[in-house]
């Protein structure tokens, strides 16, 4: 692919309501080495028509020159008004890949086949469009960082109907993926010292979490005896397990003195995760963003997003 | 496009292989047979491998099958640099470049080798036929090119080729313009060393008996001629070809050139002009009507009338010249006059009493060869094509003995006679006669025309013609008999019948079709084949653009191309949005009425919304106003879009008056 100086580029730009128009007048065209072969060949022809005096060798070379001018204006055509629109896609975690949906529109009464996309050398999709239609491409981009992941200039082309050229036009869509932090492998931070009763106490009953030891009531299933306490002579005792439901946890910044900040947010954001994976209620305190403990996928992404965007949102 | 080394699918392979044999296969009738053998071999390897892979050569076996194509071509096309021999080494190699294409790359080469092949059968073939192939297959080569530059195949390959044609259509203004103005060279860039060998029936440069009868069994056209005013009558319609001198008894020369002056013609009659589109004849001269006074710049004329080109006449070459039918040519040099006068050894004794008779009973040379001419018209002698085989010494077993003959052998014998006489003689062969087109009205002469004549030379007059034929059977003169196939298959020495021949309505009707077909044939020539220097600055004389010549000519035509494309590319923009563009304007009047009255459609507006306004503030609109929104969205927006709807909206929009 040629590259261009950044400053020649012309770009088509999206409208307010974030269609893009490729504009017909901000298409490149150039043959393809195919199309210079071809040349070549058209050269040779012309040479021998002429050699020969033969007409209709030289009918046959300038047909063919026609074709070659011909399928310039259909290969600048099949691009000319195209619109792009850009999709939705999902956030992902730092060194994930983006899903970028893009879509296609072709508003007129022929068919666009053959249309690239492509970002990147290795990051292209191709799809023909028939007639007043539209198609979802995917485009992929891998991410390095949190926070926001923008789009990279598109380079839109096609080389219908011949393959001897290649037209293509840049287009900026602001399509934008938000990037989590990568989760720690390692342990979530400490949340045992944020631990909080519920101030409703409702604890619920469960088995999961160890919640307090209170003393033996008639009843209680010997499993749940603390043993060691009865051995040393200090009565019997039970120990309580409550709910998920019933516990609140804070992540907290605070708790993980001495740890650079990104490393911070990626056990953060394993914290986040964990406790998803818990169903347990969670509330998160970073410098400058408190959220209450909650649960669910909005409550997930509310805390994840925060997270992807520390720093970046002042 | 897909990645370079995708391999190809099954259907375009097909394709290729069958597209690619097409293009080969004119050339089989004049390639070597081992040529088409190889070819033949390798396309149905291919189509072998097809069935069972395992067939297919590796990188190996392929490089033992190009040496061995090489030393094919170099063993049966020896020479080196001729058209010829590039034709036949390219056509080997497609047929070996189809067992290696493998992928897309290879595609696009087997492509380009396909469109050359195309235009190498122009060299070979120049007829009408031949351009329709070469367009269906184009068509077919650039459909192929279409299917593989889509993403995924198309449903319908028949599409892919449709739209091929498509673009080779719009491509033909361009092609126009550049075939018009494209400035023409007046010869060629360079010459091969060697002359393609194509056998072409046609006169040679030697005749003996027999030799020109053979000749008159074919039915192609030699040349055709447009008259300018006057159309000569049949009788004076002798087209001059080569001048033969020596002979050796049995066979007839040309002998080397005549030293001589540029060669005088006096007479006061007017000229007759015309133009002779010649068939190719790989030889140099030009066929005039006899005598020649004014000739093509490119060409000479040699001491005995006979026009000659620098180079052979490869193409089908179309040149203007005049003549004049009444003549003088004046004194003869002394080396003509020996030329002229030679004698074979064979001549024998009764032949040599012959000529002394009529020398004794005659006064004057003149005398002598009315004398001769009367022999061959009142002795019993034969014109026919089947003539009896003639032994060691023919013109004496001829004259004296089988007396069936040919024209070569009346015009041999008559001029031996004469130069037995001391007349100075020579044999003329040529074209006698022609037919008239009725329908494109020119002259068409076959080379069932050929003819021999012979000149004898006579103080005072200069060399004249005499044409003992006419004397045996002035109905050859007078019009062209109408060959059939029993004048080839009847017995020996049977005389042809000039006027038995009867038509049959079919016969008439395809005599008709025929000159039907020589017609489009004949401008086919002279418009296309025979579009010269000469013809393009005719033709830019006849569009009053004669200023052009030379580099201007080359910048008229990027001029009109580059306005035919522009214009090409306008209307592909228009038709592209048309529609859609057609049903926003209309919609556009309707907002612009409701305007009028106040009721303008706010920027941030789309037409649903619009609408709702409208029928809040104006109830009375709301049907209307209503049918022509829903319409208008579903004509811009929807997938049902035909012409109808677009003028009910458009009637809609006329009708509506807020």
């Amino acid at each position: 692919m040629l590259k261009l100086p950044e400053r020649i580029i012309r770009t088509n730009r999206q409208n307010s309501s974030g269609l893009v128009k490729i504009s017909p007048r901000q298409i490149y065209i150039l043959p393809t080495r195919y199309g210079v072969i071809y040349g070549l060949l058209l050269l040779l022809l012309l040479l021998g028509s002429i050699n020969y005096g033969n007409n209709l060798a030289f009918f046959l070379t300038f047909l063919l020159a026609g074709l070659g001018i011909v399928a310039m204006l259909h290969t600048w055509r099949n691009l000319a008004a195209l619109e792009l629109i850009a999709g939705t896609n999902n956030p992902i975690f730092a060194g994930q890949t983006a899903c970028f949906e893009i879509h296609l529109i072709n508003e007129r009464n022929s068919e666009r086949p053959n249309i690239k996309i492509q970002t990147t050398k290795r990051n292209v999709a191709t799809t023909d469009l028939s007639s007043n239609s539209r198609d979802t491409i995917k485009l992929f981009q891998e991410s390095e960082k949190r926070g926001i992941l923008e789009l990279e200039r598109i380079n839109v082309s096609t080389s219908y109907p011949l393959g001897l050229l290649r037209a293509w036009s840049y287009v900026e869509l602001d399509a934008s993926c938000l990037v989590y932090p990568n989760p720690a492998s390692s342990k979530p931070p400490a949340t045992d010292s944020e631990y909080d009763r519920s101030s409703n106490g409702d604890k619920g009953v469960g088995v999961d979490d160890f919640v307090a030891i209170r003393a033996y009531r008639p009843g209680d299933t010997p499993k749940q005896i603390n043993w060691k306490a009865f051995a040393s002579e200090r009565g019997l005792q039970t120990k309580q397990f409550g709910g998920d439901r019933s516990d609140r946890i804070w992540l907290d910044w605070q708790s993980m003195p001495n740890i650079a900040t990104e490393e911070r947010l990626s056990r953060l954001c394993r914290g986040v995760l964990d406790a998803c994976d818990k169903e347990q209620e969670f509330g998160l305190r970073i410098p400058g963003t408190e959220i209450y403990p909650s649960h669910g996928q909005a409550h997930r992404h509310k805390c994840l997003a925060a997270l992807a965007m520390y720093e970046d949102a002042k | 496009m897909r990645p370079d080394k995708e391999q190809l699918n099954l259907g375009l392979l097909i394709s290729l292989i069958i597209i690619l044999t097409a293009a080969a296969a004119p050339h089989f009738l004049h390639l070597h047979g081992w040529i088409t053998a190889f070819f033949i071999a390798s396309v149905s390897l291919r189509i072998a491998s097809l069935i069972q892979p395992r067939l297919l050569p590796g990188r190996f076996l392929l490089f033992m099958l190009a040496i061995l194509g090489l030393t094919n071509v170099i063993l049966n096309h020896p020479i080196l640099l001729s058209g010829e021999t590039a034709v036949a080494l390219m056509t080997s190699m497609v047929g070996l470049k189809l067992l290696e294409i493998r992928n897309r790359r290879d595609l696009f080469i087997v492509v380009f080798v396909g469109y050359f092949l195309l235009a190498t059968q122009f060299l070979f073939n120049q007829e009408i036929y031949m351009v329709g192939l070469v367009v269906v297959l184009t068509t077919a080569l650039t459909g192929v090119l279409l299917e593989n530059s889509r993403a995924k195949p198309n449903n319908n390959p028949v599409k892919s080729f449709s739209s091929a044609f498509i673009l080779l259509l719009q491509a033909l203004p361009v092609m126009l313009i550049l075939f018009i103005f494209f400035p023409r060279l007046s010869g060629p860039l360079w010459i091969f060393n060697s002359d393609e060998i194509i056998g072409r029936t046609g006169l040679s440069d030697n005749i003996s008996m027999g030799s020109i009868s053979k000749l008159v069994l074919s039915q192609e056209v030699a040349f055709r001629v447009d008259f300018i005013d006057t159309v000569p009558a049949p009788p004076n319609r002798y087209w001059r070809g080569p001048v033969l001198w020596d002979t050796d008894g049995k066979n007839w020369y040309r002998g080397k050139p005549i030293a001589h002056a540029a060669p005088k013609l006096i007479s006061n009659q007017a000229e007759i002009e015309y133009f002779v589109t010649l068939e190719p004849t790989d030889n140099k001269w030009l066929m005039m009507l006899d005598l020649p006074s004014d000739i093509p710049d490119k060409a000479d004329m040699s001491g005995d009338f006979l026009t000659m080109r620098k180079e052979p006449v490869k193409n089908r070459l179309r040149y203007r010249a005049s003549s004049k039918l009444d003549y003088n040519t004046g004194p003869i040099s002394p080396e003509a006059q020996s030329r002229s006068l030679q004698l074979p050894d064979n001549i024998t004794q009764r032949m040599r009493d012959l000529v002394q008779n009529w020398k004794s009973a005659s006064s004057s040379k003149l005398e002598i060869v009315n004398k001769a001419l009367e022999y061959f018209r009142n002795e019993e002698f034969y014109y026919t094509l089947r003539p009896p085989l003639l032994g060691s010494n023919p013109v004496d077993q001829f004259i004296f003995e089988s007396r069936s003959g040919f024209c070569e052998h009346y015009a041999t014998s008559f001029t031996l006679l004469m130069r037995l006489a001391d007349i100075p003689s020579r044999v003329v062969t040529g074209y006698q006669g022609g037919e008239i087109n009725p329908i494109g009205e020119h002259l068409v002469v076959r080379q069932s025309d050929a003819h021999a004549w012979a000149e004898v030379w006579l103080q005072g007059r200069g060399w004249i013609r005499v044409d003992p034929t006419a004397a045996v059977a002035p109905e050859r003169i007078e019009r062209s008999f109408d060959f059939d196939a029993g004048f080839a298959s009847g017995p020996l020495g049977r005389p042809i019948d000039f006027t038995g021949v009867k038509l049959t309505f079919a016969a008439k009707m395809i005599k008709q079709i025929s000159w039907g077909m020589d017609a489009i044939n004949a401008s086919w020539h002279r418009w296309v084949l025979g579009y010269t220097r000469e013809q393009q600055s005719v033709l830019m004389n006849m569009l009053g653009l004669d200023f052009l010549k030379g580099h201007s000519l080359a910048f008229a035509m990027i001029g009109f191309a580059a306005i035919v494309v522009t214009l090409l590319g306008i209307s592909l923009w228009r038709a592209s949005n048309r529609l859609s563009d057609r049903v926003h304007a209309d919609y556009l009047i309707f907002c612009r009425k409701l305007s009028k009255k106040g009721l303008g459609r706010r920027p941030t507006e789309g037409p649903k919304d619009f609408l709702r306004r409208i029928c809040r503030v104006r109830p009375d609109l709301a049907p209307s106003a209503t049918k022509i929104t829903l319409l208008y969205l579903e004509l811009r927006y929807g997938q049902n879009h035909t012409k109808e709807r677009h003028r009910s909206l458009y009637e809609m929009i006329k009708r509506f008056s807020p």
